[in-house]
């Protein structure tokens, strides 16, 4: 072996990168490759998951994570859609302006106290109206699932809402069981409850 | 052990499987079908790091990234289906959230149908796209680490006294017998070498002379930039690294950037559009911008910022006139001009209360269209705010209704206490808007009321309102600046391994035979015409292409 590897001393330009390098050519020569690929896994594997399952901004449909609010309600207190986790939650935007909304409100109200017991969530979000139109409403109509206040579009824009009502019954998991876009029938909404509560 | 044996060299050299020409001497080490064709230098024969003779699983993956033509198919690839991406707009391309399930089919027919269910109206974003990045990515790293350390070893102890075949078969070759003292004249060539910038290395009667090494590492700095440049754009995935989003902001709202800290002010926003004079024949009597600017205040938010209850606390950060083309630039965040609409909105108005009978005037009192104080005191009189509606309107059931949530046609209904109307109050309904006071006939809704009191605003000073909205293009890309760094690593590379050439010259003298063979890895007339330079300088007249020995590129 001696005669084996005869280097020319006058040639070596940098002794330490010569070791690093005989090094990394021999003995941690497997260790190198499995570093790099297993880099190569995670970044890619990061890039592509994030192709897959990222895409935040992406419309929202069935079994899709909704995203979460923080909103106040007419008490002032906050709700946050993440305090219900593990529950069965219908989330429904409304405005006064808007007529099949407000027809179903009364709807949503017989549906809570039909299924509360069971432990049905309802959360009324107003689409950024101002407090004296949504007081109004709802003491005329004697409302007892919260309602929440949106300010300034926020929580609709991360719906990505194009059309009111717009309803979501969220599963207990937290994904998202069905997005019923228009006005429904009480017989519609009873029935998506039973199925959402037996999830 | 029988692989083993075959790549032992007759030096005594034991050299790796698939190395082409022996690392010491430099004999060519493969059967050879045609021995008087120049050798192949490539990598200086030295074999690829991952050649091996039973590869395992792990070897078998590294083995497929590490070959070039793996890697030209998947830039091949890469190529041919990014123009798949360019046949029909991608979808994020559009701004206003749109379905794309109905969109291409509708724009384009069957065509587009396909183009959206095979995914092609996002293919940037595709797994399949971005796989195909990484993989070209793995390729970069794997292809030249592999390439790079056995050249980096092999350049980097170099054998001086090569085997007469290795010199022999370079395309740069001369042979001569010379006359006295071969170590003496090997001495002088040397020196003169050294003239043109050669690093001179001897060992006897044989000779090494080398320059610019260092452009051989060019290719694989260019890599290292590449890599990074790839890195980079992958990065943009991370939340908070790239944002492209546009918002609407009216004459003196403040609104917040979404998924940020920071809110926009608009404070005024101007149009100036060409007069008729200024524009061409076919363009005259049309709405034509000339300018469009906001005065825009930046603000980042301190405290309450996400607390639905709280007003934020902003603080400002920059101020600056947004026009085309001059975005405001805050860490990062530009915003830009994008567009405008000049749809007057109305804020507030501070109407007085004029008492009928006695025309005095009380006032003005302050009653912005949205979240107005709910009870206003004005003379002896104190008005409650019963209720206000946005788009006013009689319903179906015959109740006041609003049609919308912004302020078309707003009204509000007070109950007025005070001099000369009932003590539980009376009810007054206002529009603070003319043709709305004349649409909905308010003294006829107002009954008896209107002859005792009118609620009026005096004079336009006394109306505020948006003449215009603005939209600005809110861009983000904390990418950009490795982006650069990959760019600038990979052109640096790309100089070095272009504009200088990485030229060797070997020689020995046996018995007074001169053999000199010459090795560049491109430009071969510069190669040549330095060795007959040199051979002129010590008294031997050559013809430099006389020393052409044949083969590609030579």
């Amino acid at each position: 072996m001696p005669s084996t590897f005869r280097y020319n001393g006058s040639i070596r330009s940098c002794v330490d990168i010569e070791l690093v390098v005989i090094s990394i050519m021999g003995k941690s020569r497997k260790t190198v490759q499995i570093g790099i690929l297993i880099a190569v896994l995670i970044i890619g594997g990061y890039a592509i998951g994030s192709t897959l399952f990222g895409a935040g901004n992406t419309l929202l449909k069935e079994g899709s994570k909704p995203p979460d609010f923080k909103l106040a309600d007419l008490e002032g207190n906050q709700q946050q859609l993440s305090d219900y986790a593990g529950k069965a939650v219908v989330v429904n935007f409304w405005g006064t302006f808007c007529p099949p909304c407000v027809k179903e409100m009364p709807e949503f109200e017989r549906q809570y106290l039909k299924w509360k017991d069971q432990g049905l969530i309802v959360l009324a979000i107003n689409l950024s109206e101002d407090t004296l139109t949504v007081n109004n409403f709802v003491r005329r109509f004697d409302l007892h699932y919260p309602i929440l206040r949106d300010m300034n579009r926020k929580t609709e824009r991360s719906y990505g809402l194009k059309s009111y009502p717009t309803t979501f019954f969220i599963k207990p998991d937290g994904s998202i069981m069905e997005i019923m876009v228009g006005g429904m029938t009480e017989v519609e909404i009873d029935e998506r409850i039973e199925r959402l509560l037996k999830l | 052990m029988s692989v083993l044996e075959n790549t032992k060299c007759e030096c005594g050299h034991q050299n790796a499987v698939g190395t082409v020409l022996c690392e010491s001497c430099g004999k060519p080490l493969e059967n050879n079908d045609s021995p008087d064709l120049p050798l192949e230098m490539r990598y200086d024969g030295v074999a690829r790091r991952s050649q091996k003779s039973n590869p395992n699983i792990i070897d078998r993956i590294w083995n497929f990234f590490s070959s070039v033509k793996i890697a030209i198919y998947l830039i091949v690839l890469t190529f041919l289906t990014a123009m798949l991406g360019t046949i029909f707009p991608q979808e994020n391309t559009f701004i206003n959230s749109f379905d794309p399930s109905f969109y291409y089919e509708d724009a384009y027919g069957l065509p587009g149908k396909i183009y959206y269910l095979l995914g092609l109206s996002h293919t940037y974003e595709s797994w399949w796209f971005i796989g195909l990045l990484v993989m070209i990515g793995t390729s970069l790293v794997i292809c030249s680490l592999d390439r790079i350390l056995p050249l980096y070893r092999a350049l980097n102890k170099q054998q001086i006294r090569k085997h007469l075949q290795f010199i022999h078969r370079q395309k740069t070759v001369y042979k001569q017998t010379i006359e006295g003292d071969s170590e003496q004249w090997v001495e002088k060539f040397g020196a003169q070498l050294k003239r043109k910038g050669y690093r001179i290395h001897t060992e006897g009667t044989a000779l090494l002379a080398e320059k610019n090494r260092f452009s051989r590492w060019g290719p694989y700095i260019n890599h290292i930039g590449l890599i990074l440049f790839l890195l980079a754009i992958l990065a943009r995935s991370i939340p908070d690294w790239q944002m492209d989003s546009y918002i609407t902001i009216s004459d003196g709202d403040t609104v917040q950037i979404p998924e940020t800290n920071y809110f926009v002010k608009n404070e005024k926003f101007t149009v100036e559009f060409y007069k008729d004079e200024e524009l061409p024949e076919k363009l005259k009597g049309k709405a034509r911008a000339k300018l469009f600017e906001t005065k825009a205040v930046l603000y980042e938010c301190t405290s309450n910022c996400n607390d639905p209850k709280e007003k934020p606390v902003l603080a400002e950060v920059k101020r600056h006139n947004i026009v085309v083309n001059d975005p405001l630039k805050y860490k990062g965040l530009k915003l830009y001009q994008f567009d405008f609409d000049l749809t007057p909105r109305l804020n507030a108005v501070h109407p007085v209360l004029v008492n009928k009978v006695t025309g005095e005037t009380y006032g003005p009192m302050d009653l912005p269209m949205k979240d107005s104080a709910l009870q206003h005191k004005l003379g002896p009189y104190t008005l409650d705010l019963y209720a206000n509606y946005m788009e006013f309107a009689i319903g179906d059931d015959g109740e006041p209704t609003t049609l919308s949530r912004d302020p078309v046609a707003p009204a509000f209904i007070f109950t007025v206490r005070g001099p000369g109307l009932a003590p539980e109050g009376e009810p007054y309904i206002y529009f603070p808007m003319q043709k709305d006071k004349v649409r909905f006939s308010q003294d006829t809704l107002n009954q008896a009321i209107s002859d005792k009191i009118e609620i009026k605003v005096d004079g336009m000073e006394n109306v505020d309102f948006s003449e215009a909205s603005t939209y600005l293009n809110v861009r983000m890309d904390k990418a950009l600046p490795y982006v650069w760094i990959g760019a600038t690593f990979s052109m640096i590379g790309l100089l070095m391994g272009s504009y200088w050439q990485h030229r060797r010259i070997w020689l020995r003298v046996d018995d007074g035979q001169l053999s000199l063979g010459a090795h560049t890895n491109k430009n071969w007339y510069g190669m040549r015409s330095d060795v007959a330079w040199a051979l002129q300088k010590i008294g031997i007249t050559v013809d430099s292409k006389s020393l052409d020995n044949g083969g590609n590129n030579a």
